[in-house]
């Protein structure tokens, strides 16, 4: 059976406003990148997202940043560990900020001040 | 011959007769023969054990290669070429009409998308989730264990579905199968009424709804599941597609995804927000 046009471009369009796994992604604006540069306060290796806290240090004293990832399954894959970072690291972290301005965001990237990656995918056990 | 293999004997018959498969009706019965004379490490069951394929390893919809942060690299772009059942159903014109009726309602559905999260899917939905899974194949079922806690079971032993007043409607049916050589033909029925698929929310079939699924491995490193959705109440005709699945090299076991641990995004005034530890 054919639809119209318009009207198989409406549930796609409004089915495609999410991109991750687990919940919409509509919080997130992916049209802005920002890099955070602080201090890791905890990274929590847990479901359904592992999340890295970061203090940035500002004008009026540091501020805290929630940082969310995917799941453990999706770190390991992409070779992290579960203390690949420790409190008190000095981290770059690029972000796609929370569009309702809260300190927050989507993971991007991570990285050592120096700019080296915290984790490489590890090699391909599988067969 | 026992109550059981007598049982069992007619539950293959029936898939003879419903043409799900004739030479297929004659393997099962010879299995079930077998089976039933069978011990757990009888030569019988090892040799139908040995003659069924090998899928082990952990795999995941090729719809979702997802990145680190739990979303696909490609985006949005990338999920309109691989999701299928976000499509609109090959509805029947009274369907067809409620279904385009929904879609007026943008603002629901807006509302919808914005604040959708889930930790677990009704099948088929299940089938193309982004959620890792393991198979185990077994000569009496094969289980599609993932890494969410579903299950599906797929009774292998011979049995029909149960009878329909022991028969209730559940979120991922039920499902039984047989092999035909190294292909796993699943039948599912009892699908409860919801929508088909995350994000497909005006997508509903009825209570009629029946699955068949032919699943197979095509190369070393990718499953396939070709799915036929038949619902004489919705359809203008039976609804056929291909769902095919990775193995994940970067892993060599199923790690738990337990989606209440630690969820930081509740939903606040209809929208997504992230608390703090």
């Amino acid at each position: 059976m054919r639809y119209p046009k318009a009207l198989l471009g409406a549930p796609l369009f409004f089915s495609l406003m999410q991109a991750l796994a687990h919940h919409s992604g509509a919080m997130f604006d992916d049209s802005k990148s920002v890099t955070l540069t602080g201090t890791v306060n905890a990274f929590q290796w847990t479901n359904p997202h592992c999340w890295i806290q970061v203090l940035v240090p500002g004008p009026a004293g540091s501020v805290e940043w929630s940082i969310e990832m995917g799941s453990p399954s999706l770190l390991v894959r992409g070779g992290w560990k579960p203390r690949t970072l420790r409190v008190g690291d000095p981290i770059t972290v690029v972000i796609h900020p929370m569009r309702d301005g809260s300190r927050g965001g989507l993971f991007v990237s991570a990285t050592h001040t120096d700019g080296t990656p915290f984790a490489a995918p590890p090699s391909q056990g599988g067969t | 011959m026992d109550g059981r293999l007598s049982v069992t004997r007619r539950s293959c018959r029936a898939l003879e007769a419903h043409h799900v498969l004739t030479r297929g009706a004659a393997l099962c019965l010879l299995a079930v023969a077998l089976a039933a004379q069978a011990g757990p490490n009888s030569a019988a069951r090892v040799r139908t054990f040995a003659a069924l394929p090998d899928w082990s390893g952990v795999w995941q919809s090729a719809a979702w290669p997802l990145d680190i942060s739990g979303r696909p690299p490609g985006g949005e772009a990338q999920l309109r070429e691989t999701l299928q059942l976000i499509h609109p159903p090959p509805y029947n014109p009274t369907w067809k009409a409620k279904y385009e009726e929904g879609l007026k309602n943008t603002a629901d559905l807006a509302a919808k998308n914005a604040a959708f999260k889930a930790c677990t899917r009704s099948f088929p939905a299940l089938m193309e989730a982004p959620w890792m899974f393991q198979v185990v194949v077994l000569p009496e079922e094969t289980l599609l264990v993932f890494e969410n806690n579903q299950v599906r079971h797929v009774y292998t032993d011979g049995r029909d579905h149960p009878p329909e007043d022991e028969l209730w409607a559940t979120r991922l049916g039920d499902s039984v199968g047989h092999w035909r050589g190294h292909t796993l033909v699943i039948d599912t029925i009892a699908r409860k009424q919801e929508p088909l698929a995350p994000r497909a929310w005006l997508s509903m079939l009825s209570e009629r709804a029946h699955f068949t699924e032919e699943l197979r491995m095509t190369n070393k490193n990718e499953l396939e599941d070709v799915l036929t959705i038949d619902d004489p109440l919705a359809l203008a005709h039976p609804w056929r597609m291909t769902l095919t699945f990775r193995r994940v090299k970067e892993l060599t076991r199923v790690i738990d995804y337990d989606c209440t641990e630690n969820d930081r995004n509740p939903v606040v005034d209809g929208k997504l927000i992230i608390t703090t530890p």
